[in-house]
């Protein structure tokens, strides 16, 4: 059990050396001993206590391979695509096809398993393989990102940077040999700190792995994932600054009317999220499906595809956090801005179907930010008495088609307020972000990751369904009527006189607030045929105390404490001597039968 | 948790060592893997700097060979390295405002002001920018701001700079009422020993009318240069703005014969010397030859209501005059024999109540008909001075 302290002896008492005798022997003796105190004084640590300590080493770590990860990116791009942001004609078409040759053998001969969702992986690990995220595939995933992301292919450093962290956490947790339960966890909180690093945004990571990998608010393992979020970003920012990932332009937002300009983007953002959903949704299969020997050659056409792209739009290489930048400060038109979404979107899909890895967060930024862009300048162009300026509106689509495309609103909603640095964005990205989510879900039942887990053949729990899974309560199965209360001191012949009146009620004694006990029908009517006025029920036969419950708990506690009770009392709140219902066995289970089935 | 779970060493040595061992590892794994991301994010820095800063400089030296084009693409690259650069982002707004792309330059600079709020630069460029836009509160807002703003280098020349280009875009915007204190401030700001900015000054107040103002400054201007033809144009121009017509003669004909021939001053010369030429009441006028002005001037006015009576259709000798000009020829034809010449001359009090009523004569034509050319003119400006002068 977690709960069993892990902790090393009482630290041995050095004895005390014999005067004149402080040699060599009894130098090491007493270093020992101090050692052993020290460790001792470490090991002494609850599992709990000690896995959050692990949470901080576990975010130094991940922070330090964001930092490095995100230089190869940077060293990889300027040598194989040049210093500047227009790479020359054969360097931008020549770079991707050549990354995308290596990154298929090594994809293929190397690391096996560095394609696909980093998300996915770790639910698996999380869900499947008791929290084992395999090593080698963290570095792989260092290599093969930096390689195709530096090349120009269009994908993102955050899911590799997520399955990094995890990948090293795993590896930690599994060396100390924690109990089954906290390694299971762990590589959640090595996620954590790897999104946070590669998002300089602890509240976003720290949210979007409980939105989406964890799915509950556990006490258990939040202070660990919020640690190692905080401390990872920490060890990122002393080395690569405290600069957001793009530099978000002052802003403000004036009056209601804007809003229904950030709802016209919500709209628009959940349309592009669906695409792109229904596209990979459809198309990665076919992709799949090809002769084994293409996988040689997917990355290498993508790249070439992304080459041609980039030969007049160089903007949608890479992750592209440069050009989100230069929309944020009205730097392109809003045909340009459209244009680049729809680019980008194209890039993205090639890549990512083609199995090259990478992530897919980035790109969903660069779209959002440039759709975002784009009809803010369109708005701006037919309503010039809007003053939100373009970049508000990038800030705002980043938000809206990371909620559409990956499906975690509130993910979405912090990360804008983070990166943007300003509460009052909070409005326009709730209303855009909602709206987004709200089409995506309507018209795409099943999300991202789902869809990609049950192309590869893993059923892997759905958090948007768990998240929204309508829960059965009491009140849905208990009865109000089929029970009479009877009081202690009531006369056993008056409560045999109202049972013979109700001769399918069961008999509830409430022998003081809170504590009820079940009488033997038949044994009152016994009882009651030749006793004294003065005879109460108390001496018939009866069970108890029963348990009770109240009407708002779920039925999956009521079936936990109903046991071999024929029925439980339903007390309320309020007052406990109270009976609102009664609750039995064939009740719970004909509630469970009717309620509705979801799809 | 209870003291009876607590697992000890002795039951669970094995793994407790090998904790110890991991975490030992761990620590060292942690010492070597940030020495290491140290030596790389200091290299990698130190390479993109040196990057940033050779695209940087490439940058300006495009900018001032005029390519504009590849200037932008430079910074745009050095940025792209060193996004937090102030001073990239700044010449780069600047680029792209150089490019005719004022909504973008506006932006980053807007971005930067968030920074730096009180940064000078940053305020002139985004008056330029609002200027450009004739967003013109806006613009005076940021002059204002840049006026009074920090400046990394000699603050007192910037800000005077900026509060002359501040005048310049009034006057170009012809907001002379706006203008006028701007220059005044300018003026006081200037140093009384900067001639070469005096002059720049002396300008904008002529062009502002702060008449007074420009004969003061000219006047010191010329005490430094008697001959500086600027000065004495400018001193011209304010004398005769003033009705210091004989002043202004003065000026006039010390410039050499082409400046006081140009078209903007040859008018101005030309009624001048017409002024003084007519003028009964120049000091040291012999009483034959104001007599004779007065006289003449009389005739002048005479002719020129009959002309204006002729334009206007209403014959000066209606009975009973209707209009001013009607009114002030019945009286001429009363005074007639009176404002003679000779009797002018016996009687030289009465060249005082002659040209007032030149001077009515000349004003009620010029209501009538619009303003008088020529001698009439002079006369004209020569009764409102006097007017003035008595007022």
């Amino acid at each position: 059990m977690s709960e069993n302290a892990v902790t090393p002896s009482t630290p041995v008492a050095a004895a005390a050396p014999a005067p004149g005798t402080m040699d060599a022997s009894a130098t090491r003796s007493r270093t020992r001993s101090r050692w052993e105190a020290w460790t001792h004084s470490v090991f002494t640590l609850r599992e709990d206590r000690f896995f959050l300590l692990l949470s901080v080493i576990i975010g130094v770590f991940s922070g330090l391979s964001v930092v490095c990860f995100r230089l190869a990116i940077e060293w990889t791009q300027i040598m194989l695509l040049g210093p500047s942001l227009s790479p020359s004609f054969p360097r931008v078409v020549l770079a991707p096809v050549l990354a995308g040759l290596a990154v298929a053998l090594l994809a293929i001969h190397v690391f096996p398993h560095v394609r696909g969702s980093g998300v996915n992986q770790i639910k698996s690990a999380v869900y499947i393989s008791n929290g084992y995220v395999p090593f080698i595939t963290v570095a792989g995933k260092f290599v093969t990102c930096a390689l195709a992301i530096g090349s120009g292919q269009s994908l993102g450093p955050e899911d590799p940077s997520l399955q990094m962290g995890a990948g090293i956490a795993s590896l930690i947790g599994r060396s100390l040999r924690l109990s089954q339960e906290k390694v299971r966890l762990i590589a959640p909180v090595g996620a954590a700190a790897g999104l946070a690093a590669a998002f300089n945004a602890p509240i976003a990571a720290v949210l979007f792995v409980i939105e989406e990998v964890i799915g509950t608010w556990s006490s258990g393992v939040l202070g660990a994932i919020v640690l190692a979020a905080v401390s990872s970003v920490v060890t990122m920012r002393a080395f690569l600054g405290p600069e957001s990932l793009f530099r978000v332009p002052p802003f403000r937002v004036a009056g209601p009317e804007e809003m229904l300009a950030y709802a016209a983007l919500g709209v628009a953002g959940g349309g592009v999220s669906l695409v792109l959903l229904k596209w990979i949704a459809y198309a990665r299969p076919k992709m799949k499906a090809l002769p084994h020997w293409t996988q040689y050659l997917q990355p290498a056409a993508s790249g070439l595809l992304i080459g041609l792209i980039g030969i007049r739009f160089p903007q949608v290489m890479g992750a592209g956090y440069a050009v989100v930048d230069q929309a944020m400060h009205g730097q392109f038109g809003w045909k340009l801005l459209l244009l680049l979404a729809a680019l980008k979107l194209l890039a993205t899909g090639f890549s990512f179907l083609s199995g090259t890895p990478g992530g897919m967060f980035a790109p969903a930024l660069f779209i959002g930010a440039m759709l975002g862009g784009a009809i803010g300048s369109m708005e701006h162009h037919f309503f010039p008495s809007l003053t939100a300026t373009v970049g508000t509106f990038a800030l705002v689509g980043i938000g809206t088609l990371f909620a559409g495309f990956l499906r975690t609103p509130i993910t979405s909603v912090f990360m804008v307020i983070e990166l943007s640095g300003n509460y009052t964005a909070i409005l326009p990205v709730i209303i855009s972000t909602m709206i987004a989510y709200v089409i995506s879900r309507a018209y795409q039942k099943v999300p991202l990751f789902d869809v990609l887990a049950r192309q590869d053949g893993v059923v892997l729990p759905s958090i948007e369904e768990r998240r929204e899974m309508m829960s059965i309560d009491v009140e849905d199965a208990m009865r109000t009527d089929g029970f009479l209360v009877c009081e202690p001191e009531e006369p056993i012949v008056e409560v045999a006189r109202r049972a013979e009146a109700n001769p399918e009620a069961d008999l509830l004694l409430r022998m003081r607030p809170g504590e009820w006990w079940l009488l033997d029908r038949e044994d009152v009517l016994r009882l009651a045929s030749n006793a004294a006025r003065t005879t109460t029920p108390i001496r018939a036969k009866a069970r108890g105390p029963v348990p009770y419950l109240f009407r708002d708990q779920s039925l999956a506690e009521a079936l936990q404490v109903i046991g071999d009770w024929p029925l439980l009392p339903v007390a309320s709140r309020a007052n406990l001597g109270q009976l609102e219902g009664k609750l039995t066995l064939a009740d719970t289970l004909h509630a469970f039968r009717k309620a509705p089935k979801e799809e | 948790m209870s003291a009876t779970n607590q697992v000890t060493v002795s039951e669970e040595s094995p793994r407790v060592h090998s904790r110890e061992l991991v975490l030992l590892l761990c620590v060292l794994a942690l010492l070597i893997l940030l020495a290491l991301t140290a030596v790389l994010s200091r290299l990698y820095h130190k390479k993109v700097h040196t990057m940033a800063d050779a695209m940087f400089t490439q940058g300006e030296a495009d900018e001032q060979a005029g390519n504009v084009a590849a200037a932008l693409a430079d910074y745009r690259n050095a940025l792209a390295y060193n996004p937090g650069n102030a001073r990239f982002q700044f010449n780069l707004a600047r680029a792209l405002e150089a490019a005719g792309r004022s909504e973008e330059a506006r932006a980053y600079l807007l971005n930067l002001l968030s920074e730096s709020p009180g940064s000078g630069a940053v305020n002139l460029e985004l008056a330029r920018i609002a200027a450009h836009n004739g967003s013109m509160a806006d613009a005076m807002r940021y002059y204002q701001s840049a006026i009074y703003g920090e400046w990394d280098a000699d603050p007192i020349a910037m800000r005077w700079q900026v509060r002359k280009e501040l005048c310049d875009v009034l006057l170009s915007r012809g907001a002379l009422k706006q203008a006028a204190p701007e220059v005044i401030a300018l003026q006081e700001n200037t140093p009384a020993d900067d001639f070469p900015r005096l002059k720049i000054v002396a300008q904008m107040l002529l062009r502002t009318q702060q008449w007074n103002r420009v004969q003061d400054l000219e006047r010191l201007l010329l005490a430094a240069d008697r001959n500086d033809q600027e000065s004495l144009a400018g001193a011209a121009e304010a004398a005769f703005q003033l009705a210091q017509y004989q002043t202004a003669l003065g000026y006039f004909d010390r410039l050499p014969r082409e400046t006081r021939e140009q078209p903007d001053l040859s008018n101005q010369f030309d009624m001048a010397r017409r002024v003084v030429t007519a003028d009964p009441f120049l000091p040291g006028l012999s009483m034959e030859a104001m007599a004779r002005r007065a006289a003449s001037a009389l005739a002048l006015a005479q002719s020129r209501a009959q002309s204006c009576a002729r334009q206007t259709g209403h014959p000066l000798e209606q009975t009973p005059p209707q209009t001013d000009l009607q009114k002030q020829f019945a009286q001429v034809k009363n005074m007639q024999r009176d404002w003679s010449e000779r009797n002018l001359l016996r009687f030289p009090d009465r060249v005082d109540d002659a040209m007032n009523f030149v001077f009515n004569v000349e004003n009620a034509a010029a209501s009538a008909c619009g303003e008088p050319q020529g001698d009439d003119r002079a006369l004209w400006l020569l009764g409102r001075s006097r007017q003035a002068v008595n007022r």
